[in-house]
């Protein structure tokens, strides 16, 4: 009885039925695990936001919840890059921004009471689960069989390369760009796979929703043109690809076009031109393929192949050509920096200094990845099998993908989706074949069919199944123990290394109990009620975005670095000695100058651990004033001890981040606990600033500017003497040192 | 007695114009040697070239050129100079600005090297001028260091900077006619080669097993690191101390060269054990052969994981999960 009720719910038409049904359940739990796995720092800490960036997209999406779009799409905000300003609206990409505006807004109409901040905090755990949706379709377009798809949106959901960029509070863009990108590649793969129009509009509406959330569009840009140029040089050319690609091409532009911030450069800038010269190649093309209805087949296999070489070639040198002289603008230094490894570090120092822009050493590859990373080339392969269009779009993206994410960590983004995809294809194919229970009858049954000689060597032979149940459950078991292993690893790596706000700090004391270090909130809550409220602040540029959004002060850089020389400019106060950067620090209104020092706690990212960079990249633009060589020992050394060179213990910064310091400690027993060195006996001399505030683990510590002497007497003068050593100095004939040199 | 101090006077000022001539002369005289390619010097003419009276700048570079010294920088950078050199006399000079590039080889100028007790190659002194307009208080010249491989922008960007003010000529670098044309004749035999041989070699270009092939060789050298190794330079192997190599560097943002073969090799093994599982060993006919090749394939994918899980527990402390051979 039971027998048959069973069969009656698995055949037949009720059985798709109930198959349908589980899907979307497994879908939806699937959702669900994505969404609860990256709510360990809301859990943990509470619902903050996270990190640098997502603080300025936070401060934007309150100016757009508070003062409404259209003053959004002008907001000149005064508040940053002072005394420059900056023009929010038309140099950032609005979609995040607008994306939980709505979403706030809707929820409003339903009457829901939500505070911004926790849309703001939620989103990229709600965007991976419709991001695991989203892979499931994709994968379903690649493979015949739906388990497939469902793996793939299982890996996704829990994937640490995922989980790192969208974890609760990591309200960065690419909490929304990674489920576009995904789901702009399935349109895509929809489009091709039918040739229809209403496909490739779709793929261009969700392109135009990707450019206006990330400047990784460029990815997608490139590879949809990439996979169209390889297709049409297999000889694969169809009118479907020409239909979705002109009009993906056609209104993806028009739509990029749309976002002020990208404006003209789909035409101008040479990061899109392999988008526009597969567009002029396919109208060849399709040309070509009209000519053929009049030429015999032979001759024609030829002129199509010499003219796809002759215009690749024409393209090409056309391309330099109007590079060359100028009216096509050069490719983009964060991309050029891609082909070229060693660009950024001799050309664009501030690219450089950006530690997601270092190169990824293989540990990062499998800490992100575990087990995929051994799937995916056996998915690659696979995919070689069939090789369809839609299986050449997962070979190049692959191939692409891991490149670009071997020399760039924050690239390991781009490359988790289609990992996903290849290892599910993989992984889907052992079980198929090993999760069937009946047993194939020998060798007679089998068949005769996928047996073209195009195929790969491995997969000539007809399929015939496994034998026995042994095998079956030792391949079972084994893949069951790996998949465990992934999501223990997944689990434990999003616990671990993912989850935490790096707003707030944790650490454990000695009975294990979990202390927070709160350092950075509490400077910041200090500035905010202690100072007025356009004191302006003077620190490195990472600190920027926050002290914007969580102490509300005007500040002198910040993490959009769009202007190198101002952030040379505060890196040559920080590097040189007082009397050069307190004309600095008073033609700029700075009124205080904060610091991160790490050395009493060993947090290791704090300034003193950047200063090279300021150092370089002030260089840059001062070589005659400032040289790094100067901050080295003569053994080339960086040190901060008694053997640091003169320019090292003269500098703005090492005398903000030790002054003082000597004090917490018995004489001569100093120690930072950073790099590990005793410090000099006597504390730095601090003229031209006094310290206002020091937070309780001396993370932070930020100074006031002094205001010109009442006398008019040189600061170091006026130290000297409330010190009692006028008459040291009084006895030394010297002009008075001229304060302002402008 | 009155009469001494005009005739002091005028002394200092016949001395003072003499020297002006005897400098003008040696401008003459070193830039008639050479028009437009640096000066080659010895000892004798550099100590002439920059002794004091001087009213143009001197820019030298004391270098090694010859092979035995082995300063792969030296040679490297010869012709980059010459290039300034080139550069600098074809175009035009800001008025009064007169510059001697000149450049001094170990081999002829010993004791000058003796002398600035110089140690290494190469290094640019350039010397202000000591009379006329743009005469510097202190002589004493201006030492540019090369911290590593350089071009010639960056050096001329330099010197240009420690110039008055002015028009400069602009850094022209000769277009290598002699290598477009050997590009061109390069493609064009590729061209050509590609057509004859188009019968032969268009079956290999479209096998899909050659493609395959390189896309998973170029996919698992991505995924294990080799781009790192490209752009750190890291080394090789590195011993361990006491004799032996390590193979595996410490630290989680650290690796080798050889390190990062061994996980390319494990990656390698652990993919062509699950392409077996999944493409090979469904289309055997053969029962027992079948349950041969499952059984080994697992092992093989089974214990090459546990070695990948106890590699990475090395790298990462603090990393809690293996499997249990190793």
């Amino acid at each position: 009885m039971a027998q048959s009720s069973l069969d009656a719910l698995l055949k037949g038409s009720s059985g798709r039925n109930t198959r349908g049904l589980l899907r979307i359940l497994i879908l939806c739990t699937i959702a669900a695990a994505a969404v609860s796995s990256r709510l360990f720092s809301v859990i943990r800490f509470e619902s903050i936001i996270h990190e640098f960036d997502p603080w300025f997209n936070f401060r934007a999406t309150k100016y757009l919840v508070q003062n409404g779009f259209y003053s959004f799409w002008d907001w000149f905000d005064d508040r940053t890059w002072h005394p420059l300003g900056r023009v929010t609206g038309g140099t950032l990409y609005p979609g995040l921004m607008v994306t939980s505006g709505v979403i706030y807004h809707i929820l409003r109409f339903l009457t829901i009471p939500v505070d911004i901040r926790n849309v703001c905090v939620l989103l990229a755990p709600g965007f991976s689960g419709l991001t695991a949706l989203a892979m499931y379709l994709l994968t379903g377009e690649m493979a015949p069989s739906p388990s497939a798809g469902l793996l793939a949106a299982a890996f996704i959901g829990i994937v640490p390369g995922y989980i790192s960029r969208s974890v609760a509070g990591s309200y960065d863009n690419e909490a929304i760009a990674i489920f576009l990108l995904v789901f702009t590649f399935f349109l895509w793969i929809k489009a091709i796979k039918n040739g229809s129009i209403m496909w490739g509009a779709l793929t261009a509406l969700f392109y135009g929703y990707m450019v206006s959330a990330w400047g990784g569009y460029v990815f997608i840009t490139n590879l949809i043109p990439l996979h169209v140029f390889v297709l049409l040089c297999m000889g694969r050319y169809s009118s479907r690809m020409y239909i979705s690609y002109t009009t993906w091409y056609a209104l993806g532009t028009l739509g990029s076009m749309q976002i002020p911030f990208v404006g003209f450069l789909p035409i101008r800038n040479s990061d899109h031109m392999s988008a526009l010269g597969v567009f002029g190649l396919i109208q060849l093309v399709a040309f070509a393929d009209f000519i053929r209805s009049f030429l015999p087949g032979k001759q024609f296999q030829k002129l199509l192949t010499y003219m796809v070489f002759l215009t690749f070639g024409l393209a090409f040198t056309g391309l330099i050509a109007l590079s060359a002289t100028g009216v096509i603008a050069p490719w983009s230094g964060r991309f050029y920096s891609l082909w070229d490894t060693n660009y950024a570090k001799i050309h664009i120092p501030i690219i450089a200094s950006v530690s997601e822009h270092q190169p990824t050493a293989w540990p990062a590859f499998f800490f992100d990845l575990n087990f995929l990373i051994w799937l995916f080339p056996a998915g690659v392969f696979v995919c070689f099998q069939k090789l369809k269009d839609e299986h050449v779009f997962v070979v190049i993206y692959s191939v692409l993908a891991s490149y670009f994410a071997g020399v760039m960590v924050r690239l390991m983004l781009t490359l988790t989706p289609i990992v996903c995809v290849a290892a599910a294809l993989a992984l889907s194919c052992i079980l198929d074949n090993f999760l069937v229970m009946s047993t194939p009858k020998g060798a007679a049954q089998a068949k005769a069919n996928g047996n073209e000689s195009k195929s790969l060597r491995s997969g000539r032979n007809p399929l015939v199944g496994i034998y026995s149940y042994f095998s079956k459950a030792v391949v079972t078991g084994s893949v069951t123990i790996y998949l465990l292993m992934f999501v223990a690893h997944c689990t434990w790596v999003t616990s671990n290394a993912y989850s935490s706000p790096s707003v707030v700090l944790a650490s454990r004391l000695p009975d294990g109990s979990q202390f927070i270090i709160d350092d950075y909130r509490e400077a910041y809550y200090w500035l905010r009620q202690n100072t007025p409220d356009n004191a302006k602040i003077m620190s490195w540029w990472d600190y920027g975005y926050q002290i914007g959004g969580m102490a509300d002060r005007p500040t002198l850089v910040d993490n959009n670095t769009w202007n190198n020389t101002h952030i040379a400019t505060v890196g040559k106060a920080m590097s040189s000695r007082e009397e050069v950067s307190y004309p600095i620090l008073r033609q700029h209104d700075v009124d205080y100058v904060l610091v991160v020092f790490g050395g009493l706690l060993g947090y290791s990212g704090d300034d003193l651990n950047k200063f090279l960079w300021m150092v370089r990249i002030s260089e840059g633009i001062w070589p005659d004033e400032v040289s790094e060589r100067a901050f080295f020992t003569a053994r080339g050394e960086y040190r901060v001890d008694d053997q640091a060179t003169p320019t090292m213990r003269n500098s703005l910064m090492y005398k903000l981040s030790y002054h003082n310091y000597q004090s917490l400690f018995p004489p001569g027993q100093a120690m930072d606990r950073v790099r590990g060195s005793k410090l000099p006996t006597e504390t730095p001399q601090l003229n031209t600033l006094e310290e206002a505030f020091t937070s309780e683990n001396w993370i932070i510590r930020i100074y006031k500017v002094k205001d010109l002497d009442n006398f008019g007497r040189d600061h170091s003068n006026a130290v000297a003497f409330d010190k009692g050593l006028k008459k040291k100095r009084a006895a030394k004939k010297r002009g008075p040192p001229i304060l302002r040199t402008e | 007695m009155k009469l001494w101090g005009p005739l002091f006077f005028l002394l200092s000022v016949v001395s003072g114009v003499l020297s002006a001539e005897s400098s003008r002369n040696k401008f003459e005289k070193y830039h008639s040697l050479s028009r437009s390619a640096p000066v080659d010097l010895n000892s004798a003419s550099y100590e002439e070239l920059v002794s004091a009276p001087r009213d143009y700048y001197a820019a030298v570079i004391l270098t090694a050129l010859d092979a035995r010294f082995g300063c792969l920088m030296c040679r490297e950078f010869d012709s980059e100079w010459d290039l300034i050199s080139r550069s600098w006399n074809r175009g035009p000079k800001p008025d009064g600005v007169n510059v001697i590039f000149g450049t001094l080889d170990f081999d002829q100028g010993k004791t000058v090297f003796q002398k600035l007790m110089l140690q290494t190659a190469p290094v640019i002194l350039m010397f202000p001028p000591t009379v006329g307009p743009f005469a510097k208080v202190d002589g004493d010249p201006l030492r540019f260091e090369f911290t590593g491989p350089i071009s010639a922008d960056q050096l001329y960007s330099w010197i240009s900077r420690h110039l008055p003010e002015g028009p400069k000529p602009p850094l022209v670098r000769p277009i290598n006619y002699m290598r477009i044309v050997s590009v061109i004749t390069v493609l064009m035999g590729v061209v050509s080669l590609f057509t004859v041989l188009s019968p032969y070699v268009l079956p290999i270009v479209q096998n899909r097993n050659l493609w395959a092939a390189i896309s998973l060789i170029a996919i698992l050298l991505f995924t294990s690191g080799q781009m790192f190794n490209h752009i750190r330079r890291v080394p090789y192997v590195v011993g361990d101390g006491r004799g032996g190599i390590s193979y595996f560097a410490n630290g989680f943002q650290n690796q080798f060269g050889m390190e990062t073969q061994i996980v390319a090799a494990i990656y390698a093994v652990l993919s062509f054990a699950t392409i077996a599982l999944a493409l090979k060993v469904p289309r055997m006919e053969d029962v027992k052969g079948q349950q041969l090749a499952v059984l080994i394939w697992t092992t093989v994918l089974f214990g090459t994981y546990s070695f990948l899980l106890s590699v990475f527990r090395a790298k990462n402390a603090g990393y809690p999960f293996f499997l249990p051979p190793f």
